[in-house]
């Protein structure tokens, strides 16, 4: 697993320790675990069409 | 003139630029560099899904055995939801200070920018063909709008016709 330190707002920390408090996740690594994984997804096509944008740029002007 | 790649560059595919390649025939494209690692994972991948891409004579493939572990890449593997090919392509990558990727997958896209390493793929590679004078922009385009029905590459036909649209405009020249 790997560890990660990172600052977030203070009222966002405090909502996540609330969720966690009232048990709607087991603790806040799982709710740091969830919420990457949900970004990621989330995300996946728009950075797999951004990345295909660069890959046109490459193509056309790269060195290599 | 065309210059040639820089030979020092070490070339690292993941399974999807080589099976979809191989689906538009045009693996000859990597016989632009000087020789492919894929890494063994990669290799039994490919060998699982498209063999033909590995019995082809058009590109120096080079089946690579890569180290058991890397601390940085194996602490990014569980982050990015890697598959083992992925991972095995980005430690050979970091073990040579220049190096490319050949990926299509997002996640592996990701890590590799992570770890600063240029990734690229099939589309990408089609495009550079044209730069490198290995296929006209008339070919290409027609090799980009058959990737739905000649390939399993999933790209959005919407987003794909834009890609061919923004092409069109650019290589003009070419």
């Amino acid at each position: 697993m790997a560890t990660l330190h990172a600052e977030v707002p203070q009222q966002l920390w405090q909502q996540a320790q609330n969720m966690v408090d009232r048990g709607w996740v087991s603790n806040l690594d799982a709710l740091v675990s969830e919420s990457l994984q949900r970004y990621l997804e989330s995300h996946q096509e728009a950075m797999t069409e951004q990345f295909i944008r660069e890959d046109v740029e490459w193509g056309l002007r790269g060195h290599d | 003139m065309i210059d040639q790649p820089t030979a020092s560059v070490v070339v690292v595919a993941d399974a999807g630029p080589l099976i979809h390649l191989d689906e538009l025939d045009c693996l000859d494209l990597l016989n632009d560099f000087k020789q492919i690692m894929v890494p063994d994972a990669v290799w039994r991948e490919v060998q699982l899904h498209r063999p033909a891409a590995l019995q082809t004579s058009k590109a120096i493939l080079l089946r690579s055995i890569v180290p058991n572990s890397s601390p940085t890449i194996d602490a990014l593997t569980p982050l990015y939801s890697l598959h083992s090919g992925e991972r095995e392509a980005l430690i050979l990558c970091s073990a040579a200070p220049l190096s490319i990727l050949f990926t299509d997958d997002t996640a592996a896209r990701l890590a590799a920018k992570t770890l600063a390493i240029p990734a690229h793929g099939t589309i990408g590679i089609l495009i550079r063909a044209i730069r490198r004078r290995l296929r006209t922009k008339t070919e290409i385009l027609e090799l980009l709008s058959s990737i739905p029905r000649c390939t399993t590459l999933h790209v959005r036909p919407a987003f794909l016709a834009e890609v061919i649209r923004d092409l069109e405009q650019k290589a003009k020249n070419l």
